[in-house]
């Protein structure tokens, strides 16, 4: 327990603050004056207990998808759980979240229910979408301009919003039911196999789909921006070598078509 | 008050955005929180960019954290002068309090300590970020729930000290004054008559949650009518500062923030008619 006294130094005294909002350590209370009308502890505890309540808030306003699938009383329970393990390291409330999927994924009970961390993974990602920087999508026209020679050193970057994520569960489709059931009710089903979804923002309104297998390699290829002929190699087990080429064009004007692409260079 | 009064505004919030891109000239004035468009590009920054094009702005902060033992967080101080350059606000405020430390964020606006100690802590800080951003930095009082024994100036002084020594301007937050005035058990007068006149920058008014025995800064009522009979003492004082009204949560429909701008209206046209009749008799 840290003991402050009433004269306390300024970094003693904050520390003890701090430490009694974490409940660490309720040392603090020494510090600090009765009222004629109530207790300090009383008076204390509207410190201690809006910093919960204002992560969770946080947390409730990025995740209605896992509040949807685990409702308040599993909700709450779960959200002091993370502020206890990874309290807030940010200026902005807005980044508290972002470590919820994986302390879901990797801490029990909660990892004894990986459909949670899943739909985590899904709202964070959309989250990130939501507010990442703002990129001019390419166009196709550009592109075909471009002289036959310039395929062969091609790269391409994608959207900064864009994200790839491979899930487990339908999750997904059980998003866009969140407002339909009451809360705890939502249920999720587990995909039949893994699937790759991208995530991306060509504007202001975010987008979401899944992708075939082959895109998902191609498109995370293109991620790590290999050229143009190793994309096309990229597919070769999953298309064959005759249809290579032409599957990754195709996808290529997929793609610059719903607006994925930021930039590409020879 | 030298600068000019931009008269009344309110907070920019997100359940508004729309509207008020659509019906421009109902307010003089915004007030954005700083920390919320502090965020690489998307739907933030496009309204804040549209609505900025209609209202002068001012950023207002809550991460500052300018009592803080820990050192400025320099990202932070880089982040909050890019989003000035960006917006040109009318001033920049944060609060007179500490937020965390330890690089952890309590997200709460935590009271000082009213000591020597703490006046020259934060007076050479202010004197920092000030350097930083290339202006004077607008403080707000805090809504505060405890009072430390080791206190050895009374808030108000400690603001007015402050001002002097840092020469940083006030947010004089009348909501705040009145909720601390009950929680404290002082009076609010007092504390209003402290504040030195040129310094005071910007009035704040919200609406708080009363508890009997102590009342929690909430921002998620409409104002009290003994918020509004301090806030008409204040104009009383500073006659010529830009009042805003601040809702942060139960965020009512844009027409009924209107409605509560035009009480804050008519109530500064009475003490500014009063004081005029006074001057002619």
């Amino acid at each position: 327990m840290t003991l402050v006294s009433n004269a306390g130094s300024l970094a003693d005294l904050q520390r003890a603050f701090q430490d009694y909002l974490l409940a660490s350590s309720d040392g603090f209370s020494a510090a600090v004056r009765d009222t004629k009308k109530i207790d300090r502890v009383t008076l204390l505890g509207v410190y201690r207990d809006a910093y919960t309540l204002r992560l969770i808030e946080a947390l409730t306003i990025d995740y209605p998808g896992v509040m949807a699938m685990a409702g308040p009383g599993d909700f709450d329970y779960m959200a002091r759980a993370y502020i206890a393990a990874q309290p807030s390291r940010h200026p902005s409330v807005r980044w508290f979240g972002k470590g919820l999927a994986d302390f879901l994924a990797t801490t029990p009970p909660f990892d004894g229910s990986p459909a949670v961390a899943d739909m985590a993974r899904f709202e964070w990602a959309m989250g990130e979408a939501f507010d990442a920087a703002n990129a001019e999508p390419i166009t196709a026209d550009v592109l075909m301009a471009l002289p036959p020679e310039v395929w062969e050193t091609l790269t391409f970057t994608v959207l900064p919003s864009l994200h790839r994520l491979t899930l487990t569960y339908d999750t997904p489709q059980a998003w866009q039911r969140r407002d339909e059931q009451q809360a705890g009710d939502l249920e999720v089903e587990e995909a039949a196999e893994q699937t790759d979804w991208v995530i991306w923002r060509p504007e202001r309104l975010t987008n979401y789909r899944s992708l075939e297998r082959d895109e998902a390699v191609l498109l995370d290829a293109l991620i790590e921006g290999r050229p143009f002929p190793e994309l096309c190699e990229s597919i070769v087990e999953l298309v064959g070598e005759d249809q290579a080429m032409a599957r990754a064009a195709g996808l290529l004007r997929v793609w610059i078509e719903g607006g994925m692409l930021a930039s590409f260079a020879h | 008050m030298v600068a000019e009064n931009v008269g009344f505004g309110l907070g920019l919030r997100p359940e508004h955005f729309e509207e008020i891109a659509a019906s421009p000239g109902k307010v003089s004035w915004f007030e954005a929180l700083s920390e919320n468009y502090m965020v690489p590009g998307g739907n933030p920054l496009h309204w804040l960019d549209q609505i900025r094009r209609d209202y002068p702005m001012a950023l207002h902060g809550v991460s500052l954290s300018i009592g803080s033992i820990d050192p400025l967080d320099k990202t932070y101080l880089d982040e909050l002068k890019a989003l000035a350059e960006r917006v040109q606000p009318l001033w920049i405020s944060d609060h007179l309090c500490f937020t965390g430390l330890r690089g952890m964020n309590m997200h709460d606006l935590l009271p000082l300590p009213y000591t020597e100690e703490a006046l020259d802590h934060v007076a050479d800080r202010v004197r920092r970020v000030q350097d930083h951003l290339g202006r004077r930095l607008v403080l707000e009082n805090v809504s505060s729930y405890v009072t430390y024994a080791a206190s050895e100036l009374s808030e108000w002084e400690f603001i007015a000290e402050l001002a002097k020594r840092s020469d940083c301007e006030i947010l004089l937050d009348v909501n705040n004054v009145y909720v601390s005035a009950f929680n404290h058990e002082f009076d609010a007068r007092t504390f209003l008559r402290a504040m030195p006149k040129e310094r005071v920058r910007q009035f704040h008014l919200a609406g708080h949650e009363h508890r009997g025995t102590h009342i929690v800064d909430t921002h998620d009522h409409p104002i009290v009518p003994d918020v509004w009979e301090l806030y008409a003492e204040a104009v009383r004082l500073f006659p010529d500062v830009p009042t805003m009204i601040e809702r942060d949560a139960n965020i009512p429909p844009y027409a009924e923030l209107l409605d509560e701008l035009d009480e804050a209206r008519r109530i500064a046209d009475g003490v500014r008619g009063e004081a005029a009749q006074k001057a002619v008799a």
